[in-house]
């Protein structure tokens, strides 16, 4: 395990003046070309970052700065000049040679005390891979940082230091040329108790999940599978904040055990637009104002659907009365109405 | 300079992310390895904690850490209220118990299932006393108030009531109550908690007011407000109960930080009866005296709340008796008794919704009593000024509100007489009533920014908690500035941008709205003070006023060839955008007036002759509430308003077990709010009012008058419709059978 | 929730066999146990699914229909020969729950659905007979305007809460059960207990044993029959008071009658005083209420619930308007 005393401490760094909270661990990352741009992988960098509590600081050429899981990424105020000479340093102190090859991404992990925990370099050709090798690689340390036995694991330190062994055969990995990305989502660093291996078919996709038996659909579709369009209003039947299709047919997916779904196709409401192309209903939805706080909202779509599949609801009446199992409590109920009677002649029922 | 985007019916910008499941609320941030924890409450709601037993839970695989009083951290600020519309929080800094389900230990664990298991397992031991949770009529212990709420003197007093009531020809004596509500939002409260050092933390919260959870973390761990941050960027729905921090953000936050981990924490629909406010119970004794004609000679309106133990709230209810009608003599005064309960809070239109219901109520009884149309006597009474602060209104137009309301309802063909009215199974009834809300405004900043492509964003910390102000700020930006409305972009949400004030009292548009109009007015006159400075451009050297804005262009007046735009002027200025930032103070003329919407509510009930169930039937709502900035999120509002009105009135009412003090409907189940089977076609009038003095952008605000007035109309229609005058809320058909 | 382990059984007999260890739970819809499992009242150690079980069948013969234990509430809501042969089943169903609910829960499921008595869900407190033999009853000086009035014991007032099997009642359904024992078939009306001394007994069914299916004769009055919940919402509301009614016309003669409460009962609760008032009197209003007044008789109400009493008459009269032709 390598310790350095403390790299807050260090002349380089130090000089730089960055803005770094006291204490917050930190990965320092250099890559020439690397750029933050909006993308799916930059949400995942964020979203690693939270998880680590974790500021990047991204040595790029002649320029540092400072990266918050939360900036925005054109950020350009805490861009800081930097000497080449002074990069050469800050990479000797990271454990580095000084003079990095052309498209190299080297990165360490600091914990909050300021001791490198993990280490990695990889190539990335351009910013585009450099983003995506940064957070696999920070998805690693992030996954191996809750450690095999989180209850006995209570201080960050230990923790992050427990990286050290999984960077080093990234490490090596990473030294090749064109050495593949570690892949296939992480084993989840959680205990198991009694699980099973599952496949959720949700929205045309199969997923593999293990799940213990007492998981809810619910629970599993916004913890394990991070789809969370569907929300949690009660968990317990009574708001229809959950409902989703299963087999075409709508029903309470925090009542709904995972494990007794089976084979049968899930829909929730990340499956319903074509790409940018909402659904009928959601634009009826949308045209007709028919929600508020919006926190209902895909319950109601996902249970309107569900009532013109029935093709039992036709009047007005009907469809409140047939609706009733999901509850606005922003009181959107009118517009909700005329959104379905709206997309109604838009929505085939198969 | 105003280009048409304000008061268009513009559809809802967040509205795609919200229908595609997208948005991402407070639980739904995406924090790899986050824990989860969930909160231990107490069994029993007075006396203290004797001992605690965490061994059990703890052996739970999967559980990191479970804390209670034994081993929390100590926090010196829990204590210390950091404004008055703070609420003391119980972050297990003492063993004392204050009321049923305080949270007496968290437990982390790396599933949230480990943890929901975990919790059970915690097993405690009281020390109970005798406790009280009820408020009653008489028997207990009554004190003022130093102040009613925000809203001014706990009494008032004009004239000489007690002359008045002697001499009266009519008198109507009685007392109205309402019960305890929980606000129930979908969204049930939720944050997840990323420390980043060791006095740096970012909370994902669901708040109507990041800056007052800023400041709370600040002072609960006596950190700089400055290294908190607070998002919020979606919250599904608050009304009220959103508007302050409540425990388990300081809890969640503790247990992230001894986690060393990230925390997740949402509470469940059970914990929402206690442990983030309600409305407290009402008892309002109203006294109206008047003449033959129906001219009110006196009013007095006495108004009892509860409030908990070691906090205070007051439910301003009478605080609407001092400027709805015209009469010379008035009395109003707040009482509280101190109850072994949660601390209550603001709740959509505190003291306006209880206080109209009785006010309301009582009118319609001297109604019954004079043999007077209710509208009749409301005009009768009609107040040309407030006589409570003696101002002239900044404007009203209550009488379009009835006139209109009564018209498109057909108020005309009611028959006075109770019962006459019927269709089959169902007697028919028709009431109306009075609704009102003031028109607040509180300072608020905004910052615009012209971007070099060509698009505008408009920031401020601010919330919306679903009432539009996404799209309608947005709509404001792009009137002021004189850009398409497509090219900008509102941002708000994060306590990094300009200080907001809550979203509460239906004061944002007001508020907020002038802020980001303010911002964008001086964003439009830097950006023409640029162009006239810059040799390069067309419009070098011309005078401000000769240069037009319109499109994203600039234009010189008369001149059409001379042009330059915005973002080519952006693009020579060497930098990345051009903004200006704005601290809007309230307009000073405000102080005046008098400053409320007012409105009209008419309601047919049926009742079920032989079950007596009652259903609304119809309802029509006319209000004025100044310059309506989108009709079609206005109306939206205006909707859930009344919504709330027929849960107010016939459905909700949070039940404690007068021996634990525990909230036995506690759920969604035993809790009824009106679903879609609840409520029948709505229609909505917004009659149109200008003012001039009320805020830089001419709106009211319309959140919570939609609720007032609403559920004396129902009482007031199931009367007429079976004879029986309900005083005590919810309408339940046992207070009928 | 606790953990538990799971199985999924295809055949009846490995479920029967299942279902005998300690700590095993059937589960079929799961809208009630999951539920109760969340809220920590129930803690199996073992689920057994019910859902690969083939019965989801209604088969309709000259003699009545036979109902497979896991046909969802809304299938067997929408079914014709329902819809036709026993409508007041058909209008029970579809005022309980929501539709999603419907869509979830089975009949075996419903048959056995226990109290909404919250003191019962609320594990916080300590005493409930139903929940802990001998641990006392909050309800009964508690706050209890949702409790029963009808076959209430000094240890428990737990409501039945149940629409269909009110409507079951009426119709003289029978429940088919296999267990280790062997096939059982019981009437509807022996088939819920009353909780007497032991709250936590709620049916004839045995700790392993199945409900296979539930079979309704054809009878003279089942297809003349309604049933009327009233409640504190329009929709989505468990009933206040319920009554389903069944009644078989000679001309403007009753020739027989059924009358059964919801809402009002330990257990669903049928009126035979009611019913044998009506026998051989015209189908008047008058009548209804006359016969309507008998029950009840026996309510035991409490400062919350006395209001019941009356309700109840009058579900009774609505119900039997609605079949009597007087609506
Ligand atoms: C919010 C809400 C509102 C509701 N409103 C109403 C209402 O208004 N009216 C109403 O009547 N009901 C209502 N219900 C209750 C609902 O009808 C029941 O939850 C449902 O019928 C239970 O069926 P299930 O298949 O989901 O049961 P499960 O939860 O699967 O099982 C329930 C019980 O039955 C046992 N069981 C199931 N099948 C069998 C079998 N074949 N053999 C032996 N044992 C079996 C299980 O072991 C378990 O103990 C409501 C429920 C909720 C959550
Ligand atoms: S009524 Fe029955 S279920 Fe309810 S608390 Fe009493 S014993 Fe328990
Ligand atoms: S969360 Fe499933 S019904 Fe409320
Ligand atoms: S839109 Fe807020 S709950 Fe429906």
């Amino acid at each position: 395990m390598m310790r350095v005393a403390s790299l807050f401490l260090h002349p380089s760094l130090l000089a730089l003046g960055l803005p770094m909270n006291r204490g917050q661990p930190m990965v320092i990352a250099f890559h020439n070309e690397l750029q933050l741009q909006e993308s799916l992988t930059l949400e995942q960098i964020r979203a690693e970052l939270r998880g680590l509590g974790a500021a990047l600081i991204l040595v790029a050429r002649g320029a540092v700065f400072v990266f918050q899981p939360d900036d925005e990424v054109d950020i350009q105020g805490s861009n800081i000049g930097i000497r080449a000479a002074a990069v050469d340093e800050l990479r000797v102190a990271c454990g580095f040679a000084p003079g990095a090859p052309a498209h190299e991404l080297s990165l360490v992990v600091l914990s909050g005390g300021g001791s490198v925990v993990a280490r990695h370099s990889l190539l990335a050709t351009d910013s585009r891979l450099a983003l995506k090798g940064l957070a696999e690689a920070l998805s690693i340390a992030g996954t191996q940082a809750i450690g095999p036995h989180p209850a006995t694991i209570s201080r960050r330190e230990v923790v992050l230091a427990s990286l050290v062994g999984a960077f080093a055969l990234l490490t090596a990995d990473g030294c090749r040329p064109h050495a593949p990305p570690p892949s296939g989502p992480a084993a989840p660093p959680v205990p198991i108790n009694r699980a099973r291996k599952i496949t959720l078919n949700v929205n045309g996709q199969a997923h593999e999940l293990e799940v213990e038996p007492r998981v809810s659909l619910l629970d599993a579709l916004r913890e394990r599978l991070g789809l969370t369009g569907s929300k949690k209003g009660c968990d317990h039947g009574q708001c229809g904040a959950c409902t989703v299709l299963v087999a075409g047919k709508r029903v309470n997916a925090c009542l709904t055990l995972a494990i007794m779904v089976g084979e049968a196709p899930v829909t929730t409401i990340e499956g319903l637009a074509k790409g940018e192309r909402l659904h009928a209903m959601q634009a009826a939805f949308v045209e007709e104002d028919a929600l508020q706080c919006g926190y209902c909202t895909p319950g109601q779509i996902m249970s309107a659907l569900g009532l013109i599949m029935e093709n039992r609801a036709h009047t007005d009446a009907e469809v409140r009365e047939h609706m009733s199992g999901n509850i606005c409590r922003c009181g959107a109920y009118p517009n909700i109405v005329s959104a379905i009677q709206k997309a109604r002649l838009e929505t085939v029922p198969s | 300079m105003t280009f048409g985007n304000v008061g268009r019916p513009v559809s809802r910008v967040d509205g795609p992310l919200k229908v595609t499941g997208k948005a991402q609320y407070a639980a739904e941030i995406p924090v790899a390895n986050v824990a989860h924890a969930v909160l231990v409450t107490s069994a029993v709601g007075r006396g203290h904690l004797r001992s605690i037993d965490t061994r059990r839970a703890e052996q739970v695989p999967g559980v990191l850490h479970v804390i209670t009083s034994g081993n929390v951290p100590p926090l010196p600020g829990a204590k210390k209220k950091t404004d008055p519309n703070d609420r003391i929080l119980q972050v297990l800094q003492e063993d004392e118990i204050h009321y049923p389900d305080q949270p007496i230990a968290i437990v982390v664990a790396s599933t949230l299932e480990s943890a929901q298991e975990a919790a059970f397992l915690v097993s405690a031991t009281y020390a109970a006393d005798e406790l009280h949770a009820d408020l009653m009529p008489i028997g207990q212990d009554r004190y003022k108030p130093k102040k009613a709420g925000p809203s001014g003197d706990a009494d008032t007093k004009r004239g000489d009531v007690e002359a008045a009531v002697n001499g009266a020809a009519v008198r109507i004596d009685q007392t109205y109550s309402t019960p305890v509500q929980n606000h129930n939002p979908m969204e049930p409260h939720a944050l997840t908690v990323v420390w980043q050092g060791e006095d740096h933390v970012t909370l994902y919260d669901t708040s109507q007011g990041i800056f007052a959870v800023r400041k709370k973390v600040s002072a609960l761990f006596g950190i700089p407000a400055a290294n908190v941050r607070v998002i919020s960027r979606f919250v599904g729905g608050g009304f009220g109960c959103k508007g302050s921090p409540w425990s388990h953000v300081g809890l969640a936050a503790i247990a992230a930080r001894v986690a060393q981990r990230p925390v997740k924490l949402a509470l469940t629909r059970q914990q929402m009866f206690s442990l983030v406010g309600h409305r407290p119970k009402t008892i309002q004794h109203l006294v109206l005296a008047a003449d033959r004609k129906g001219k009110l000679l006196a009013v007095q309106h006495e108004s009892v709340s509860e409030t908990s133990r070691f906090d205070e709230f007051v439910e301003p209810a009478a605080v609407v008796t001092r400027m709805l009608y015209s009469c010379p003599n008035v009395r109003t005064t707040h009482r509280l008794v101190k109850l072994d309960i949660p601390t209550p809070t603001f709740m959509r239109a505190p003291g306006e919704s209880t206080g109209t219901f009785a006010l309301e109520s009582a009118m319609d009884e001297l109604a019954v009593e004079l043999k007077l149309d209710p509208l009749q006597l409301r005009l009768e009474n009609y107040a040309e000024r407030d006589e409570g602060e003696d101002k002239p209104w900044s404007s009203k137009s209550l009488r379009e509100c009835y006139e209109q309301g009564a018209a498109r309802f057909g108020w005309s063909r009611r028959n006075a007489t109770p019962r006459a009215m019927r269709d089959g199974c169902w007697l028919v009834g028709y009431g109306m009533a009075t609704a009102t809300y003031p028109a607040r405004q509180s300072g608020s900043s905004a910052v615009a920014k012209f971007r070099r492509d060509g698009s505008l964003l408009v920031q401020a910390g601010s919330q919306d908690i679903g009432t539009g102000t996404y799209t309608i700020m947005a709509q404001i930006a792009a009137d002021a500035l004189g850009v398409p409305l497509e090219t900008v972009t509102f941002e708000l949400g994060d306590t990094i941008m300009p200080e907001t004030p809550v979203s509460g009292g239906s004061q944002t548009a007001s508020s907020t709205g002038s802020a980001v109009r303010l911002a964008a007015l001086a964003l439009r006159e830097k950006l023409i003070a640029t162009a006239l400075a810059d040799p390069q451009s067309a419009l070098h050297g011309l005078k401000a006023d000769a240069v037009l804005l319109s499109g994203g262009q600039l234009t010189a007046q008369g001149q059409p060839g001379k042009q330059d735009s915005l973002s080519a002027l952006v693009a020579r200025s060497g930098g990345s955008e051009i903004s200006a930032q704005i601290s809007s103070v309230e307009k000073l003329e405000r102080a005046q007036y008098s400053l409320h919407s007012f409105g009209a509510q008419f309601v047919e009930v049926r009742v079920d002759e032989d079950t007596a169930e009652v259903r609304v039937a119809r309802a029509v709502g006319a209000f004025a509430a100044g310059k309506i900035l989108n009709p079609k999120t206005a109306r939206s509002q205006f909707y859930g308003g009344m919504v709330w009105g027929i849960g107010f009135a016939l459905e909700e009412h949070s039940v404690r077990d007068a021996r634990s003090g525990r909230v036995v409907t506690r759920d969604l189940a035993d809790y009824h709010v009106p679903v879609h089977a609840d409520v029948p076609e709505l229609v909505v009038l917004m009659v149109d009012e200008h003012d001039p003095h009320v805020n830089e952008i001419g709106a009211k605000g319309i959140g919570e008058i939609g609720i007032t007035g609403i559920s004396a109309a129902i009482a007031n229609a199931v009367y007429n419709a079976t004879g029986k005058r309900v005083r005590d809320l919810p309408i339940t058909l046992d207070k009928l059978i | 929730m606790r953990n538990f382990d799971y199985q999924k059984p295809a055949q009846e007999s490995e479920a029967i066999r299942s279902g005998q260890t300690t700590g095993a739970r059937f589960i079929a819809g799961g809208t009630l146990l999951v539920d109760l499992l969340r809220l920590d009242v129930e803690q199996p150690e073992l689920l057994v699914d019910l859902s690969a079980l083939p019965w989801r069948q209604i088969e309709v013969a000259a003699d009545g229909v036979r109902i497979g234990a896991l046909v969802s509430n809304s299938d067997l809501a929408e079914h014709p020969a329902i819809l036709a042969g026993f409508p007041a089943l058909s209008q029970a169903l579809l005022s309980g729950a929501s539709p999603q609910l419907r869509n979830m829960a089975t009949v075996g499921g419903n048959l056995l659905q226990r109290t909404r008595c919250a003191y019962f869900r609320d594990v916080a407190v300590s005493a409930c007979n139903k929940r802990k033999a001998g641990s006392g009853c909050a309800a009964l000086a508690g706050y209890s305007r949702m409790h029963a009035v009808l076959g209430v014991s000094d240890q428990c007032i737990a409501l039945h809460p149940s629409d269909m099997c009110v409507a079951l009642l009426a119709m003289d359904a029978v429940v088919h059960t296999r267990g280790p024992d062997g096939e059982r078939s019981i009437f509807l009306a022996d088939f819920h207990t009353l909780p007497g001394a032991h709250p936590e007994i709620e049916s004839a069914l045995k700790h392993g044993e199945l409900v296979t299916h539930v079979s309704l004769p054809k009878t003279s009055f089942s297809a003349r029959s309604a049933y009327v919940k009233a409640r504190d919402r329009a929709s989505y509301a468990f009933a206040l008071a319920s009554s389903a009614a069944a009644i078989d016309l000679d001309g403007q003669i009753i020739r027989q009658a059924r009358v059964a409460l919801g809402g009002v009962g330990t257990k669903p609760w049928r009126c035979m005083e009611v019913e044998q008032a009506l026998v051989g009197r015209p189908a008047t209003r008058e009548v209804f209420q006359a016969a309507a007044a008998l029950a009840m008789s026996d309510a035991r109400t409490t400062e919350h619930n006395g209001f019941k009493v009356q309700l109840a008459r009058r579900v009774i009269v609505r119900a039997l308007e609605r079949v009597g032709g007087v609506l």
